[in-house]
């Protein structure tokens, strides 16, 4: 049976269509679901997508790019009405095919039967971050911990040690929390703040907290025999904190979207370079230099 | 000449900054800072398409007060880095 769920994630409201056959595989979207029947409380923000699950196969589509990322292959491409696609493979095995509208308020995932959580997840952070890329939101590549009631990201290539750093802070700082271990979404608010918020996805650690704190500082991760933190700047903080955003740049409204959210970061959130080992004395300098 | 497809001036923290977006350019993977006049050039060429040193030098001639022999060199400069970066055909 056909069931709509709804769900608040970075105070953005969406919806997923699905049989309730793959439930069981939505544990991780629990801490977020949201009653709309409920009228007490906060109210409710607005739509920003929805998302249909269906078994199936699309007929074929233009590709435009494909990005490889640990096994996984991204396929971006378009319909012949103009529709995007995105199309999942693992180890060269299709997963579905998510068609959305041009604006990403509707998506349609066409599952394969093969990785169908993986199929889901994707689909649901490709929505996620397009359909918000106009609203200074931002879905970042990154680990984040919370500390004294801020937030702090924590940013670098894949395999620098944004999981292992988080994990230092959480081992040698007392009083910090994991808010996110791989995909932490962010807002920027008109007055220059911003907040960093847990999401549904959260890579290979289990951590899909419902929690959110004004963000206090960005820090790009290097690996080096030694540790070492300095504080960027302009340019230098804009350039640390854009490949860390993952969008379809080539888009130009979503360019646009990412720009503005991206700008307003380097311009008013502190960022930094961590030149670091994986010990507890980085944890502590990192710490110590950026939570004044 | 002409600028090539998937690149895009933006200000970043007050300065002109041109980013590779597009498809064509997406890993162009660097970020190319502009002076003033870099980027008054940039602007014209994008609206003009198709453009020469001589074109762009007329511009800048009528835009700012320069003698040709400036403007010229300014001009000459500015493509033969952007040539030599990679982001003009």
């Amino acid at each position: 049976m056909t069931e709509s769920r709804y769900y608040i994630v970075a105070e953005h409201l969406f919806c997923t269509e699905a049989d309730d056959s793959f439930l069981p595989l939505m544990d991780n979207y629990k801490p977020f679901l949201h009653d709309i029947s409920r009228t007490d409380g906060e109210p409710c923000p607005p739509l920003l997508f929805s998302l249909n699950v269906t078994k199936g196969r699309i007929t074929g589509y233009t590709e435009e790019f494909s990005q490889e990322e640990e096994g996984q292959d991204i396929i971006c491409g378009h319909t012949a009405e103009d529709h995007p696609v995105f199309e999942f493979r693992w180890d060269g095995n299709t997963a579905g095919w998510l068609v959305c509208t041009p604006d990403y308020r509707q998506g349609t995932l066409h599952l394969s039967g093969y990785e169908v959580k993986s199929a889901l997840d994707n689909s649901l952070m490709i929505l996620f971050a397009m359909a918000s890329a106009c609203t200074g939101t931002a879905l970042f590549h990154a680990a984040a911990v919370s500390l004294e009631g801020r937030g702090y990201m924590f940013l670098g290539k894949s395999g620098t040690g944004k999981s292992t750093h988080a994990g230092l802070w959480r081992k040698y700082i007392p009083g910090s929390g994991l808010m996110n271990d791989d995909n932490p979404a962010v807002r920027v608010k008109p007055d220059g703040t911003a907040m960093v918020y847990g999401t549904p996805w959260s890579g290979k650690t289990p951590c899909y907290r419902n929690v959110s704190a004004p963000l206090g500082g960005i820090v790009l991760l290097s690996q080096a025999p030694y540790n070492r933190i300095t504080r960027l700047e302009g340019i230098g903080a804009y350039a640390a904190v854009v490949p860390s955003i993952s969008g379809k740049r080539w888009d130009t409204r979503i360019a646009d979207g990412l720009h503005y959210t991206e700008n307003a970061l380097a311009s008013h959130i502190p960022v930094w370079h961590l030149d670091c080992l994986p010990d507890a004395e980085a944890a502590r300098l990192c710490k110590e230099t950026i939570t004044v | 000449m002409k600028i090539k497809k998937g690149f895009v001036l933006r200000q970043v923290c007050g300065e002109n900054v041109i980013v590779g977006e597009g498809l064509d350019a997406i890993n162009f993977g660097r970020m190319l800072c502009l002076n003033e006049t870099a980027a008054w050039i940039w602007k014209k060429a994008q609206d003009t398409g198709d453009f020469t040193v001589e074109s762009l030098t007329q511009a800048l001639c009528q835009e700012y007060d320069v003698t040709p022999e400036q403007a010229l060199n300014d001009v000459k400069e500015t493509i033969d880095n952007w040539i030599g970066i990679g982001v003009i055909e």
